[in-house]
């Protein structure tokens, strides 16, 4: 393991909530206001980025939802899949986006497929780009179960 | 010859129902083609939608010509799947031999209905690909490996060819499709271009018919196991070519280029290729240059013009398949029931396999064309034809060597190798008779070619329709085949005879007297040209490998920037009359510190031998671009530039510590420049800018901006344009993204996996010789 910096790993924690609590309001608000899916799914990747360098690559693959990139990166995918599907079952073309209006009494809440779709690119980017950048980060740290479990081993015999 | 089919019993066979259910799909593709014939008004056609924005469709088109063949692709598949059957019984790979024969029929069905030229193409290169794993079956073989690459070189090199002159010949006439094409070439004027396309149909018909001087591959493709050889090389795959020429002969039959061109290399391809099996001893290669010879004859009749060559070319299609692919299967049974398929060690063999004997009689007869085969009836009709018309001596000369050489072939191998031959003799003493799977097709297809010659009057109809389609007024073709013994007839019957059992008593000495003479051109004939370019390949490659990716970055980089620099510039100059200069604009404070940071930071990039602090300094030219989209009104642009940005500069970095940690990466010692870098980067940056500058001044076109300002509220109820464009109007395509994102992301994750593995055996290595010090 890497010699550890105090203040980073104290400091990172409110800044991983921070950094994501941001991401997913650019998320939200992308499709009035500049942000969106890809570049929330980025802000999200440097928390990651972040979690990685104070933490290590085993720990911010942990934090990652899902506890993999694989998964979560799959998953965004399929997401972005299948908010298509309504409008097929509609007998629209694939992805277009429907809209509804659920009124609260005081205002109305538009909810719709595009934001749906907008989650799995912001899954997708981020599972596949923190994983990437999590994995370079952490290229010289040994897996966490076999080599220790070798090590081990290996000492014990001696 | 090493395709013994293995008898291993403990391999996992086929059972005897599987193969016959194999058998079933030609048999069945047969009875369709037979119950078109019968049934259905001649020619007919079948349209399926396929790209239509394209125009491209799947017409297909069955007249006569392409019903001869479609008989012959089932018929003798048929045979072919009978005997593949008995022939590899027990080889653990029987089941690849049928599905890649089932797939190489269809594939060849397509090809020989198909009205559009595009779609011919794409069959067309089914059959080239399929040729080339069949003939590479037995793969554990270099030299099947190698006739295999050179069969797909040579036919898919011809194939490109093919493609480029379809596509011309399709541009030119407007349609791409054949019928209207041949119906409109004759009205059409001859120009470059045309003759351009016709230079380029004609490449790879030849490269697929094996016509002069592309011969080579067809004999070598004779590794091939032999239902293989006797289906591919013998009675279909190589009749391609002359199938797409007889299809276009209705519309260039007029040109004087195209008559001679096909006359000529057709000729030249029918005596060479019977000198050239002059030279063989081994049974299989003296039939495949016989069957060149007579891929060279008919292409030299489809040269032909009139009734009579059409009529000619119709009859050897059937005679050949009909003689040839019985001899095939012969030299199959010989192989499989002696071990051996070279001449001199066989001898006598009509006590061991009578059956194969008769058949080999019987297909030989047809060959040499003896009367009371339908040999003789066609030779008749191709000595006819071939006397008419332009070049007529050099044709008959070929036509003479062609016939008399063919009596050889065939007496070698229905006599020589099943009779007694004085000087040779002595059977192999295991030598047997294979089952009726292998004896049976041969005696069936080389008993019809003899009916045939019996009562020639029944192939009168399927010959008239065959040659109809042939003929460019699409007039009606009266056939009447009858036995013909004039005294002409019966004397160039005794001519060829005679020379023909010349030869074939003088085989031996013949065969030490060519090999010595053409031996001297081996190093000149096309097989060594061939073999020179496959091996240029490496060396080619190998330069320019090294002259182009010597392994050193920064020679890289001036290798791309100076081909960039000068490839943009000489386009800046070649268009600089139509160039419009921007007019000026006083830029706002953001947009002059935006460009001081960028200046900046390659400034000091320009200096720093440090890798960190380079790395730094580069980072504050991607944040000056983001500070510079946020004031030119792109600010999701700009949030994804500073968030890209910041990952990489914190990723690039880490690993950057992580070397220096362990004594590596400390940059450079020295100032270290190139040889001419300087000029180029100066050359390089300057045309970069004044493209810029250019592109800029010209008029922006509104367009799209305005269409999705006005649509991107009301009917996407979004206000941010980029978003919407992302997440709606081309949600498909930000899908396709993702998953990119995704792939690149898997595709990275094994290399860095594979590092690491390497770095921990490193580690475990370390460790175990500390240990072993210690």
């Amino acid at each position: 393991m890497n010699r550890r910096v105090v203040i980073l790993e104290s400091i990172a924690g409110p800044l991983y909530v921070t950094i994501l609590l941001a991401s997913l309001w650019v998320l939200l608000r992308g499709h009035n206001e500049p942000g969106g899916g890809f570049i929330g799914g980025l802000l999200a990747v440097t928390a990651s980025v972040l979690w990685a360098v104070a933490h290590g690559r085993v720990a911010a693959t942990a934090r990652l939802p899902y506890g993999s990139a694989m998964r979560l990166t799959v998953i965004g995918i399929g997401i972005g899949v299948l908010s298509g599907i309504p409008a097929l079952l509609l007998g629209l073309p694939y992805l277009t986006h429907l809209w509804g209006h659920i009124p609260l009494g005081f205002t109305e809440l538009k909810v719709s497929t595009v934001i749906i779709f907008d989650l799995g690119v912001y899954l997708a980017v981020w599972g596949g780009l923190a994983g990437y950048a999590i994995e370079l980060l952490g290229m010289d740290e040994p897996d966490a179960h076999d080599d220790t479990a070798a090590d081990a081993a290996q000492e014990l015999r001696a | 010859m090493a395709q013994h089919p293995s008898h291993d019993p403990s391999a996992s066979a086929m059972s005897l129902g599987a193969r016959a259910a194999y058998v079933l799909i030609p048999l069945l593709a047969f009875a369709c083609v037979l119950w078109i014939a019968v049934t259905q008004p001649l020619p007919l056609d079948i349209t399926l939608p396929w790209i239509p924005a394209l125009g491209v469709e799947l017409d297909f088109h069955i007249d006569g010509l392409t019903l001869l063949m479609l008989l012959l692709i089932t018929g003798i598949g048929t045979a072919v799947f009978i005997y593949a059957g008995g022939y590899l019984a027990g080889h653990p790979q029987q089941n690849r031999l049928f599905i890649l024969l089932t797939l190489f029929m269809f594939a060849m069905i397509g090809t020989v209905m198909a009205d559009n030229l595009i779609v011919l193409f794409l069959f067309w290169e089914a059959t080239s690909l399929l040729s080339f794993l069949l003939v590479g079956f037995n793969h554990e073989d270099p030299k099947s490996r190698k006739s295999a690459q050179q069969a797909l070189v040579v036919t898919g090199g011809g194939g490109l060819a093919l493609l480029a002159g379809a596509i011309l010949l399709g541009q030119i006439m407007g349609t791409y499709s054949i019928q209207e094409i041949i119906t409109a070439l004759p009205n059409t004027e001859i120009t470059p271009a045309l003759t351009t396309a016709l230079v380029l149909i004609l490449l790879g018909a030849f490269t697929k018919s094996a016509q002069f001087p592309f011969h080579f591959w067809l004999p070598n493709a004779m590794s091939a196991p032999t239902p293989v050889s006797a289906y591919l090389h013998s009675a279909t795959m190589v009749k391609l070519g002359v199938y797409l020429l007889a299809r276009l002969d209705p519309g260039f039959g007029d040109w004087m280029m195209w008559q001679w061109t096909l006359q000529l290399v057709g000729s030249l391809t029918a005596a060479w290729g019977m000198l050239l099996a002059l030279r063989e001893r081994d049974l299989k290669r003296i039939l495949a240059w016989s069957t060149v010879a007579t891929l060279g004859t008919l292409v030299m009749l489809v040269g032909k013009t009139g009734h009579g060559a059409t009529v000619a070319v119709s009859a050897l299609l059937l005679a050949h398949a009909l003689y040839k692919a019985p001899l095939f299967f012969v030299a199959g049974n010989v192989d499989h029931g002696t071990g051996t398929r070279i001449i001199d060690r066989l001898g006598n063999l009509r006590h061991a396999m009578p059956w194969t004997a008769a058949a080999a009689l019987l297909a030989g007869l047809s060959m040499a064309g003896i009367p009371l085969s339908f040999g003789y009836v066609v030779k008749d009709v191709v000595g006819q034809a071939g006397a008419l018309g332009a070049i007529s001596e050099l044709v008959k000369f070929a036509n003479t060597i062609f016939a008399a050489v063919a009596v050889a072939v065939a007496a070698v191998a229905a006599v020589r190798v099943f009779w007694r031959h004085p000087g040779h003799n002595l059977t192999p003493p295991d030598a047997h008779e294979g089952g009726l799977a292998l004896y049976g097709p041969p005696l069936v297809l080389a008993g019809i070619g003899i009916v045939l010659g019996v009562f020639p009057f029944l192939a009168d109809g399927l010959m008239s329709l065959a040659a109809h389609a042939m003929t460019p007024r699409a007039e009606a073709v009266a056939v009447h085949f009858a036995l013909e013994f004039g005294p002409a007839a019966l004397l160039s019957l005794a001519t060829t005879l005679a020379i023909g059992a010349l030869v074939f008593i003088y085989w031996d000495p013949l065969h030490r007297r060519f090999d010595r003479i053409l031996a001297k051109f081996d190093r000149s004939g096309s097989l060594a040209q061939y073999e020179r370019f496959i091996n240029g390949i490496p060396v080619l490659a190998a330069h320019s490998t090294r002259w182009l990716q010597g392994g050193d970055l920064s020679q890289y980089s001036l290798v791309l920037v100076s081909f960039v620099g000068v490839f943009m510039g000489a386009a800046l100059v070649a268009g600089w009359s139509q160039w419009l200069w921007p007019a000026w604009v006083m830029p706002s404070a953001g947009f002059i510190g935006a460009c001081v940071l960028i200046a900046s930071g390659a400034l000091l990039a320009l200096f720093q031998r440090d890798r960190l602090v380079l790395l730094l300094s580069t980072g504050l030219v991607g944040f000056g671009s983001g500070v510079f989209y946020l004031y030119a009104g792109a600010p999701d642009v700009a949030y994804t530039q500073f968030a890209v940005e910041s990952v990489f500069v914190i990723v690039v970095a880490s690993v950057l510590l992580k070397l220096r940690q362990r004594g590596r990466g400390q940059g450079l010692e020295q100032t270290h420049s190139m040889r001419g870098a300087l000029p180029v980067a100066l050359v390089f940056g300057g045309v970069i800018a004044v493209w810029l500058l250019v592109v800029s001044g010209v008029e922006f076109n509104p367009q799209l901006h305005q269409f999705f300002g006005q649509v991107s509220v009301p009917e996407a109820h979004g206000r941010n344009v980029v978003n919407v464009v992302l997440v709606d109007f081309r949600a498909l395509d930000t899908l396709g993204e993702i998953v990119v994102v995704t792939l690149s992301f898997l595709a990275a994750i094994a290399l860095l996996q594979a590092v690491r593995g390497h770095a921990k055996r490193q580690r475990a290595l370390d460790k175990t010789k500390a240990g072993g010090a210690a």
